[in-house]
């Protein structure tokens, strides 16, 4: 394929966006024109609930810089779904950190429909942090 | 549809079609190149352009495509899917596809409109091939079809469960109206005159209240509370209990009127509409309904002990105690008086127990704080303080505010009115909250100092005979029943609808819908709208006499399944029970979902051991495919 060449040595930013909440805020930042890395790749979620741990693992392994995960927070319209989620992700972290993965490179945060500024933020931080990381390395990759 | 076994069984063959947008998208996305590049993944059979896919030629691209058998897998590449999955989904249906095998790249909102050239191609590149990998795995759903009552049942006798009864009644649905309390008319009737156009609280409250009575249609059982729930939209079982009013009720809230069957039909000012006469024994019934509306309002915060005085000083009273004292102040008295003492001068304090901020505010004993506006509380109180200088020009009104939000139509005359009349006005911030003291000399009884950022800073203290605290609305404590249907609450503990802007009166728990104050501190005005928003999305879900239901819901693979029962014990919703089935002769347990009940969250996804149930459309192998797109683009 040709001009499809954005699979910079950065690697790329996972962007996990609640239906109800962070998708639309991102096409809240859309609508505002707002220029973001090109290096990002929403995918729309019911609840990042859904995720087990491995599927985090596995994003690294293969070659996803960072993971956003943008859930609703408090505002989540599933019953206990968050609070499973936060209990979930605990154990994502330490397993990470057992295996020698960044920490950094997987962020649970919240964002409404017109977080322009908080998706703004949350995006840019993470893009500086995989262009000073680099995508996981053939040891982060393997110990995944 | 008889296609879907075909449309499941064929290999995918995917049809993508990539709007420009009139510009929007192909000014930035060079959108041909796309189309080329789409074209070379396997399994993509047609990858066209167009300048509107939204438009009718747009939607008969892909119609043809499909009646010709050239694909049987649609991706389009377009706006946001809140704008136009619909439109799609509905294209594909008239051309006697399942719509549910389609999906959509949002190659405007979060590509063309942020990134341009170069990037913003490769990038549209790779959000449609992760659609495409995406649609490979879909398999054809149907709506979920479930029979429904034609019945509702409205918690909350106030003025949105009153409006919410008589709209949904109007539309031949029968209704159910339960109450706590003996009365009608909920927080409403704690008022007088509204704002903006002076009506009488209780004449709205009454006007209701009769038709509803008045109404065959319409049920009202007064000293009832729901304790028991169970079911799913269209076929809810309610247990409803009626129980005789306790000796404190009677003592405090009817004062004695339950004796009196002549005030029945009546409306008591400050009390409610009066329906009937109290039950006299306990009474419980199961009530099967359709939809569920909740209606249970509010209650006004009550100011700690010592908070601006309140409670420490009895000339320091609440918004609503003193629209109760002036209803009730005889028309032709002269001064304003208060405990028989004449008020010459008042304070009024704005946002007591609204707009708290951590740091600075103390929280309730529970460690709640009220963060949020209470956006009725400006109005009211100016609407206050302009009946205090109209009637009794010789008393002054010192108004004190963080901001005034006088938001909504005639709102703000109230404002321009009270400057004209001389109300004086001073802003504090809320670091620098006004002081309220007791004065040791003089002969006013109280003592208010602020720094006031309208003088930029300096330090004003006035005598005082009354000082009226503006208080917020909390949302009424309906713990039991939150916890009884697994209800979503915001962190400002007020029920949570589904969307704020998209889905403003539907609970996640399908079937269940909010009406008025339960949900966000809003006027009447605004808790009738919800209150009718409420009728007609019950009306509209009831009408068929069968609800239709997104497929997006777990479903269990029983191959796969062995029983462990993981999925069952995390569903918040229950919607996923052990059912014996018999296996090559064996009786085990298997999983089994109530599509009905299920909210498709997918928190019993990752639970189970074995990848045996996934919420249908939304599957965890779709999104390792599109991550795999992703990476390898």
């Amino acid at each position: 394929m040709s001009n499809e060449s954005n699979n910079t040595p950065d690697g790329k930013i996972l962007i996990l966006a609640t239906e109800t909440c962070a998708y639309p805020g991102a096409n809240s930042v859309g609508q505002a024109h707002s220029s973001y890395p090109a290096n990002t790749y929403i995918l729309r979620v019911r609840a990042p609930v859904l995720f087990p741990e491995t599927f985090y693992l596995d994003c690294f392994k293969k070659g996803i810089g960072g993971i956003i995960i943008m859930a609703c927070g408090e505002e989540c319209p599933y019953d206990g779904a968050f609070h499973a989620l936060s209990k979930r992700l605990d154990q994502v972290f330490k397993t990470m950190k057992a295996k020698g993965l960044d920490l950094r490179r997987l962020r649970l945060t919240a964002i409404c429909t017109v977080c322009n500024r908080a998706f703004l933020k949350e995006v840019n931080d993470m893009n500086a942090l995989i262009q000073e990381l680099g995508r996981p390395t053939e040891g982060e990759m393997k110990a995944a | 549809m008889s296609s879907n076994k075909k449309e499941s069984t064929s290999e995918p063959r995917v049809g993508v079609y990539i709007c420009h947008c009139g510009g929007n998208i192909s000014d930035h996305v060079d959108v041909e190149q796309v189309a080329e590049n789409i074209r070379k993944i396997p399994g993509v059979v047609v990858s066209h352009t167009n300048t509107f896919m939204c438009s009718d030629p747009g939607q008969e691209l892909i119609q043809e495509d499909i009646k010709s058998g050239k694909i049987n897998r649609v991706v389009v590449a377009s706006c946001a899917p809140s704008l136009h999955e619909l439109t799609f989904r509905n294209a594909i249906k008239r051309a006697d596809m399942n719509p549910y095998l389609y999906d959509h790249a949002n190659i405007r909102e979060q590509d063309s409109w942020v990134h341009h050239g170069d990037p913003a191609t490769a990038k549209a590149t790779t959000l449609v091939a992760a659609a495409v990998a995406k649609t490979k795995r879909l398999e054809p759903l149907d709506p979920i079809r479930v029979d429904a009552r034609n019945h509702v049942i409205v918690i909350g006798g106030g003025m949105a469960g009153l409006r919410a009864a008589l709209d949904l009644s109007s539309r031949g649905i029968a209704v159910s109206l339960i109450e706590k309390s003996p009365f009608l008319g909920g927080q409403a009737a704690n008022l007088d005159k509204l704002v903006p156009t002076e009506a009488s609280a209780g004449d709205l409250i009454k006007q209701l209240a009769q038709a509803a009575v008045e109404d065959p249609n319409i049920q009202i059982s007064t000293c009832s509370q729901i304790v028991g729930f169970e079911g799913y939209v269209g076929n809810f079982k309610v247990t409803v209990q009626t129980h005789p009013p306790d000796a404190d009720t009677r003592r405090q809230i009817i004062r004695g009127i339950t004796s009196d069957k002549s005030q029945v039909g009546k409306m008591i000012p400050f009390v409610g509409y009066f329906p009937s006469a109290v039950p006299t024994s306990e009474q419980t019934r199961i009530i099967d309904t359709g939809v569920i509306v909740f209606a249970t309002g509010f209650k006004t915060y009550t100011p700690r002990q010592g908070e601006f005085g309140f409670g420490d000083f009895p000339e320091v009273i609440t918004l609503p105690m003193f629209i109760r004292h002036m209803a009730q102040a005889a028309a032709n008295d002269k001064h304003l008086s208060f405990n028989g003492k004449k008020i010459r001068r008042v304070a009024m304090i704005h946002c007591v127990g609204s707009r708290q901020i951590p740091g600075i505010h103390e929280a309730d004993e529970n460690d709640y704080m009220n963060e949020y506006c209470s956006r009725t509380c400006c109005s009211a109180t100016l609407r206050a303080a302009m009946e205090i200088r109209e009637n009794f020009p010789k008393t002054q009104v010192l108004d004190f505010y963080r901001d005034i939000r006088t938001y909504g139509r005639g709102q703000e005359d109230y404002y321009d009115r009270a400057s004209e009349s001389n109300v004086l006005f001073f802003r504090y911030e809320p670091e620098d909250s006004p002081l309220v003291e007791k004065n040791s000399s003089g002969d006013f009884p109280l003592k208010i100092s602020v720094k006031d950022t309208l003088t930029f800073g300096e330090e004003i203290e006035a005598d005082v005979d009354l000082i009226i605290l503006s208080v917020g609305m909390e949302p009424n404590p309906i713990t039991g029943l939150v916890d009884m249907m697994k209800l979503p609450v915001g962190s400002d503990r007020f029920l949570q609808e589904v969307h704020p802007k998209l889905r403003p009166v539907e609970l996640a728990n399908t079937g269940i819908l909010l009406a008025g104050t339960c949900q966000a501190p809003m006027d009447i005005s605004e808790t009738c709208n919800a209150a009718q928003a409420a009728a007609v999305k019950a009306s509209a879900l009831l009408g068929k006499g069968y609800v239709e239901l997104d497929p997006f819901v777990a479903g269990v693979d029983l191959a796969a399944c062995s029983g462990t029962g993981a999925c069952v014990d995390v569903c918040p919703v229950d919607a996923v029970k052990l059912k014996p089935v018999k296996i090559n002769g064996e009786e085990v347990e298997r999983a089994e979902v109530n599509p009905a009940i299920c909210t498709g969250c997918g928190v019993c996804v990752a639970e189970c051991p074995h990848n045996a149930i996934d919420v249908k459309g939304w599957t965890l192998k779709q999104y390792e495919d599109m991550v795999d797109a992703i990476v390898a683009a």
